[in-house]
Order: C-alpha cells, then sequence, then structure tokens
C-alpha cells in the first residue's frame, strides 16, 4: 500500500520562478491496485513518482509504504522496496556489464553485496529461461553488454529486473515512450502480465491515453497537483479514450495551451 | 647489443612496477570513471612507509607492501571521503590529496634520518635494509642474472595481484563497484549508497598505488622523496594504451590489457633514454606519447576501418537514433 498524505510540494521557492506544485495533495493505493496516471506536461505526475522513491522530497506532509512513514528516509534506502523503470532504457542497467551480470546484481537486491561469486553457470541458465518467453531474443546475449542491446530489450530487461526481488511497489514513469509503436505495445503488454501474475501494486505514468485506458483498475487524471479525474472498478472499465481527451483538452485551453 | 638487452630488462622492470600502479587505475579510472591524481602523493607515501617499517621495526619486506597497501587503502579513501561527503569534484580531491602527501611524506622522512632532519634520498644500503630484491644471494649474481630475477619476483607480485584484483571484480561487491561507474541510479535501485561503492574502489586502487610505490622503492633500493611525480600520467598512459592496444581482443581480461600497457609503455620510455641519454626531453616524450595514445585511442575504430584515411579528415558524429 502507497499513502501520499497531505503532500505540500513548492519548487524554486523564493524565486520568481516559484512554482506551488502540491498544495494539500492526498493519494491511497491500495495493495495490488494498478494505477495508471496521465496529464499534460508539469500536472505533476513524474513528481509525485519521484516522492515516493525519494529523491523529491516534499515540503509537508508524510509518505507512507505499507503503512511505514518513508519521509525521511534516503532514496536508496527506500529502493529497497520499490521497483522502478524509467523513460530512458539505459536508466535501469549497466551498458558495460552483460546481460547475465546485469540480471545478477537485480537478483541480489536487499541482501549483502558481500565478496562471495556473484555469477555461476546455472544462474546464467536461469535468468535464460525467464528471457526467453519476452520473445525478443535476449536469451541468445547473455554475454553481451547490455549497451549494444535494442532500446526495446533494455527496457524489457529493466523490467524483468525491477521486479525479480520482492517489492511493496512498482513504479512506471513513461517505460515505453521512448520506444517504437510495436515494441512498445509488446512491452505493454508485458508489463500488463508481469504485473498481473505477481499482484504487484503498480503506479504508471504514461502519455498514451490507450494504454491508460486499456490497463490497470483505476485512472487519474492530474493537472496542477490535483486528480481531476479519478476512476476505479466499474467507472474506470466504461471510461474511454474520447472521454479523457475532452477533458484533456479543456485542461488544455484552460492552460493556454 | 647487451646495452639494448639491458634497457629492454630494465623497461621490463620498471613496466611490472608500474603495472601494479596501472591495475590500481584501471579500477579507478576505467571503471568508476575517476582520475585519480592523488596517485603522485599516494605513491611516495607508499615508499615512504614501507621503508619506515621496514628500518625502525625491522618488519619483513613483504610485510612492509602490507603495511604500504593499507596506509595507500585510508589515502584512498580521504579521496573518496572529500569526494563523496564533502562532494568537491574528483579532479580536486586527487590534488587536494597529492599536494597533502608532498608534506606528509617529507614529515616522515624524519623518522629515516637519525638526525632527526628531513631528506630526500635514503639508500636501503646505507640504512642497512634489506629489500626484497637485495641481500648475498642476489648479490652475488652477475648483473644480467640480478635483473632475471627481479624480474621474476616482479612478475609474481604483479600475477598475484592481478588474479586478486579478477578474482575480485567477479565477486557481489566487485558487480557494484562495476555498475557505480557505469551508473550511479542503477546502484541507487538496487538499495545500495553509491558513494560508499566510489569510496570502496578509489581505497581498492590507492592500495596498489602504495603497494607499487613500496615495491619501486625496493626494487631502486632506496627511497627518493620525489619519485611520486608523474606517476599519475605513466599510470594512465599504460591503462589507456592498454585498453586501446589489446581492447580488440576477445577473452582478454581488462586487468592483462593494462598490464600489457604498462611494460610497452616503460619499453618505449627505456629506449627513448637510449637516444635523450641525459634525460632532458623525457617528460615532453610523456606529453607527446600521451597526446598520442589519446589521438590513436580516439581513432581507433575508424583506423580498423579506413586505415590512416582515419587521421585525414574529421568524422562528423553519427546522430543517435531515440
Amino acid at each position: 500500500m502507497v499513502e501520499l498524505e497531505r503532500i505540500g510540494k513548492v519548487f524554486n521557492k523564493g524565486t520568481v520562478d516559484e512554482t506551488d506544485l502540491f498544495v494539500d495533495f492526498s493519494l491511497t493505493v491500495r495493495d495490488g491496485e494498478f494505477v495508471s496516471v496521465v496529464g499534460s506536461n508539469g500536472s505533476g505526475k513524474t513528481t509525485m513518482l519521484n516522492l515516493i522513491a525519494g529523491n523529491v522530497s516534499p515540503d509537508r506532509g508524510r509518505i507512507l509504504l505499507n503503512g511505514k512513514d518513508v519521509t525521511a528516509q534516503k532514496e536508496f534506502v527506500r529502493a529497497r522496496k520499490i521497483g522502478r523503470v524509467f523513460q530512458d532504457p539505459s536508466k535501469g542497467s549497466s551498458p558495460h556489464m552483460t546481460v547475465a551480470e546485469n540480471m545478477a546484481l537485480a537478483e541480489n537486491k536487499g541482501k549483502p553485496f558481500n565478496l562471495t561469486y556473484a555469477l555461476n553457470k546455472k544462474r546464467v541458465e536461469y535468468y535464460r529461461e525467464m528471457l526467453r518467453p519476452m520473445g525478443l531474443g535476449i536469451e541468445n546475449k547473455m554475454g553481451v553488454k547490455v549497451g549494444s542491446l535494442s532500446g526495446g530489450q533494455r527496457q524489457v530487461l529493466t523490467l524483468l529486473m525491477a521486479t525479480m526481488t520482492p517489492i511493496d511497489v512498482l513504479l512506471l514513469d513513461e517505460h515505453t515512450a521512448a520506444l517504437d509503436p510495436k515494441t512498445s505495445e509488446q512491452i505493454m503488454q508485458l508489463t500488463g502480465d508481469i504485473v498481473r501474475e505477481k499482484r504487484l501494486t503498480t503506479i504508471m505514468v504514461t502519455h498514451n491515453l490507450r494504454y491508460a485506458v486499456e490497463y490497470g483498475d483505476r485512472l487519474l487524471m492530474m493537472d496542477k497537483g490535483k486528480a481531476v479525474i479519478d476512476k476505479s472498478g466499474e467507472e474506470k472499465a466504461r471510461l474511454k479514450v474520447e472521454d479523457l481527451l475532452k477533458t484533456f483538452n479543456e485542461i488544455s485551453v484552460e492552460c493556454g495551451n | 647489443m647487451s646495452l639494448f638487452i639491458n634497457t629492454t630488462l630494465g623497461g621490463l622492470e620498471l613496466g611490472l612496477c608500474y603495472a601494479i600502479l596501472a591495475i590500481g587505475l584501471y579500477i579507478s579510472y576505467t571503471m568508476l570513471d575517476f582520475a585519480d591524481l592523488g596517485v603522485d602523493g599516494i605513491f611516495p607515501l607508499g615508499g615512504v612507509v614501507g621503508t619506515i617499517v621496514m628500518y625502525r621495526l625491522g618488519v619483513h619486506p613483504v610485510l612492509a607492501i602490507f603495511v604500504a597497501a593499507v596506509v595507500g587503502a585510508l589515502s584512498g579513501g580521504l579521496t573518496g571521503f572529500l569526494h563523496v561527503k564533502c562532494k568537491i569534484s574528483g579532479l580536486l580531491c586527487g590534488i587536494i590529496v597529492m599536494t597533502g602527501m608532498l608534506s606528509v611524506t617529507l614529515a616522515l622522512t624524519m623518522l629515516l634520518s637519525d638526525t632527526g632532519f628531513t631528506g630526500v634520498i635514503f639508500n636501503y644500503r646505507a640504512l642497512g635494509i634489506e629489500g626484497l630484491f637485495n641481500g648475498e644471494w642476489i648479490d652475488s649474481l652477475s648483473n644480467r642474472n640480478k635483473m632475471l630475477v627481479i624480474i621474476g619476483i616482479l612478475f609474481v607480485v604483479v600475477l598475484v595481484v592481478k588474479v586478486l584484483v579478477d578474482l575480485f571484480l567477479k565477486t557481489k561487491a566487485g558487480f557494484m563497484i562495476r555498475a557505480t561507474g557505469d551508473n550511479e541510479q542503477m546502484v541507487v535501485s538496487l538499495g545500495k549508497d553509491p558513494g560508499s561503492y566510489k569510496i570502496m574502489g578509489l581505497m581498492i586502487a590507492d592500495a596498489l598505488t602504495g603497494v607499487a610505490g613500496c615495491l619501486y622503492a625496493q626494487m631502486m633500493n632506496q627511497y627518493d622523496n620525489n619519485c611520486g611525480s608523474g606517476k599519475v600520467v605513466i599510470a594512465l598512459v599504460a591503462v589507456i594504451m592498454g585498453v586501446s592496444l589489446f581492447g580488440n581482443i576477445r577473452c582478454m581480461k581488462g586487468t592483462t590489457m593494462v598490464i600489457l600497457g604498462a611494460i610497452v609503455y616503460s619499453l618505449a620510455l627505456n629506449y627513448f633514454t637510449l637516444i635523450d641519454t641525459n634525460g632532458t626531453f623525457l617528460k615532453l616524450f610523456n606529453a607527446v606519447f600521451f597526446a598520442l595514445v589519446l589521438i590513436i585511442g580516439n581513432k581507433r575504430k575508424d583506423f580498423h576501418k579506413i586505415g590512416w584515411k582515419a587521421f585525414k579528415k574529421p568524422k562528423k558524429e553519427s546522430v543517435k537514433n531515440g
């Protein structure tokens, strides 16, 4: 469960660019809930993920992960219970290390990184079998440096790596935005499968309204640090892209763009 | 001819000693992307501390190497601390530590002189110290055989260091150090502080710097307080040259590449002294050689494809596809 309690966040405080992004913003994501978040640029979607992950800290309010207050925890401490996939495929893996080496690191998350061997043949085979159903041919590239994989392959790898160990919440930050339409579709399906199979609590930020409608069991539309649409269950199931687009346009007109 | 052979053997000796330095820089420079200029100060520190424990405490030369490693590691830790905790840029941290160490090593030489004054050069024979490379058994050999024995011992030391570093880089901690230089965000995602892995990597790298300094003093049979000057350049050239000369060979480990780089480089340096007998232009040779290695390193990929044309016209940066 993820709870944001009465969050306040001001950017560029004390300058002419001062922006009150969040004023008294609250959100509760239940266990196993898959929330898609849409909204225009600057609406606070990504900041919301950053607040949960801990690379942005709130001015006011509390953040709770599974009931535990993590507001003061450093990003890397919090990360032990959080899986995160970024828009940029290069952010989630180490380019000069091989596929197998990257996966070995991901699998060890939460355990000590000590002086025992990180990798053996048996593990490599295990990772290979994990990658095979992805159908992107990564299973034949276990010894290849991740930097030479395609963006799509890297993103699949990152997604698998982020969900390899037990986590409290999965944060997806426009994770298909940098990919071509076909790969993007593929990775979105894969995301749906993994989230369902592992019953992960998930918050996905996306600019693709169709993905937001098709995937997840709750939909948030953010504007100026507020949720202007928050639908779940039956209501969400009935939501169409056109409805979203309409609200989206109304918001944009208000902002003057 | 015999001059040539002696020069070659001398180059091998130095090359093997610098190889340890190069393995250290391979960790800090290649893996952590940290140009650690502190090497120039930590190299003589390893030398002076090793000499002191041998002279004052009568410690065995091998044990002295371990002491030098510990002192080096602590200094590397200091560089890392300044960088990670005080948020000073890496290059400046190295310069700060290097500058400070110049006085520290000088002050420490007071422990080597019986008058309590500082000094610059302390001969092992005059101090009555027996390093790894002197003593009755080795003095009885001919000059040529003596060099061969020294090369043999150095080779074993380098091999031990290389194997240990290779093994370390295969462990979970070693993986994390590699990932830290590559992608800090990933280390954060794995729930670890990248800063602590930077400090750890610098400690290991500078432990090796200390070892190299201590070995160098024992090999030269004297401690020279100026022995650190220019060592970081030597090690950087060795690393960059090794990686760009042998980088294409599959299955060759990075550590092997930089060892070979160090050997090739010191051979080149030694052959140069055959021409420039009083050493006036040695540093200039160093600088020009470094520049050439960097230029060729940059052009290497094109060179393999189109040969010397690679040096004629600058190739446009290819546009990356999103």
